[in-house]
């Protein structure tokens, strides 16, 4: 068999492009389970803002955050493993899954002591609209589902604040289904 | 200089290779996975997965999940080989190496 420099590449880019499909599969397998957890994460904590004073809410937030982190180390381990197995240099995934939340969780706090918001109900949408912008980045960028999760919950939040803002922490509960049903399409994926 | 494979170039057959090849230390994919990943018909899958079975390239698994029957392809020892060699040829022509 006798090829041209211009088949050969031709062949070598439909590798490439198989290879990066098939990781963006693994990753939304990875991803969904992960992303079911924060659903339960989510609904909880803003359970707990609905129900308990505001002074309380940072301690909630931060029991939760911890428990979603550890959980969410342990849901990747198998993907770390098999990076090893595969004789690959291990990527340090869970390293920088924990940098990423740290920098979110400050992201957020250092936001609202610049700007000090006087309306409950922008402490409870911000960070929906922040989850909801970098799931909608990683989409743009990586992984084009993420699009469409970022996308809704960007939308729910901003429904809930301006239809729902007596019941924003509830509605902001409930929309955590939405975010279980999203680990579940990533998980069948 | 590496060798082209025949038998692997073919375009579905090099995508299928491709995809088994990068998990072959995972679980092997499920034929849905790998329809997804190679973006094949059932048939077409099926053929030349068939085709790369009786070279030794490939092995296909079947077994129960619960009562759902589960088919499952694996790169073999002898098809990693193949494919790295045929990727070698590929890179050694278009980098013009003799």
């Amino acid at each position: 068999m006798v090829l041209t420099k211009n088949e050969a590449a031709a062949a070598l880019a439909d590798i490439q492009e198989t290879t990066r499909r098939g990781a963006t599969l693994r990753g939304y397998r990875i991803g969904g389970p992960i992303l079911m957890l924060w659903s339960v994460v989510w609904a909880l904590g803003y359970l707990g803002m609905g129900l308990l004073p505001s002074h309380q809410w940072g301690w909630v937030w931060l029991v939760l955050d911890t428990i979603g982190a550890i959980g969410s180390i342990l849901l990747a381990r198998p993907a770390d493993k098999a990076t090893r197995a595969a004789g690959m240099k291990s990527q340090g995934n869970s390293l920088k899954m924990m940098g990423g939340m740290a920098v979110a969780i400050v992201f957020v706090m250092s936001t609202f002591y610049v700007l000090r918001p006087t309306d409950p109900a922008a402490y409870l949408a911000f960070p929906g609209l922040m989850v909801g912008a970098i799931y909608a980045a990683v989409g743009v960028f990586v992984a084009g589902r993420y699009l469409g999760i970022g996308a809704v919950m960007f939308a729910l939040t901003l429904v809930g604040f301006y239809a729902f803002p007596e019941i924003l922490a509830f509605w902001m509960a409930s929309a955590s289904v939405a975010l279980f049903v999203s680990g579940v399409w990533l998980a069948r994926a | 200089m590496a060798q082209a494979d025949d038998l692997i170039h073919q375009p579905l057959r090099l995508k299928i290779m491709a995809a088994l090849y990068a998990e072959r230390d995972g679980e092997p994919p499920e034929f849905s996975r790998l329809k997804a990943i190679t973006q094949a018909t059932d048939g077409n899958l099926g053929s030349h997965l068939t085709a790369l079975e009786k070279a030794g390239y490939v092995e296909i698994l079947k077994d129960h999940v619960g009562k759902r029957p589960r088919t499952r392809a694996k790169v073999t020892a002898d098809g990693a080989k193949a494919f790295r060699g045929h990727v070698a040829y590929l890179r050694e022509l278009v980098e013009g190496i003799d």
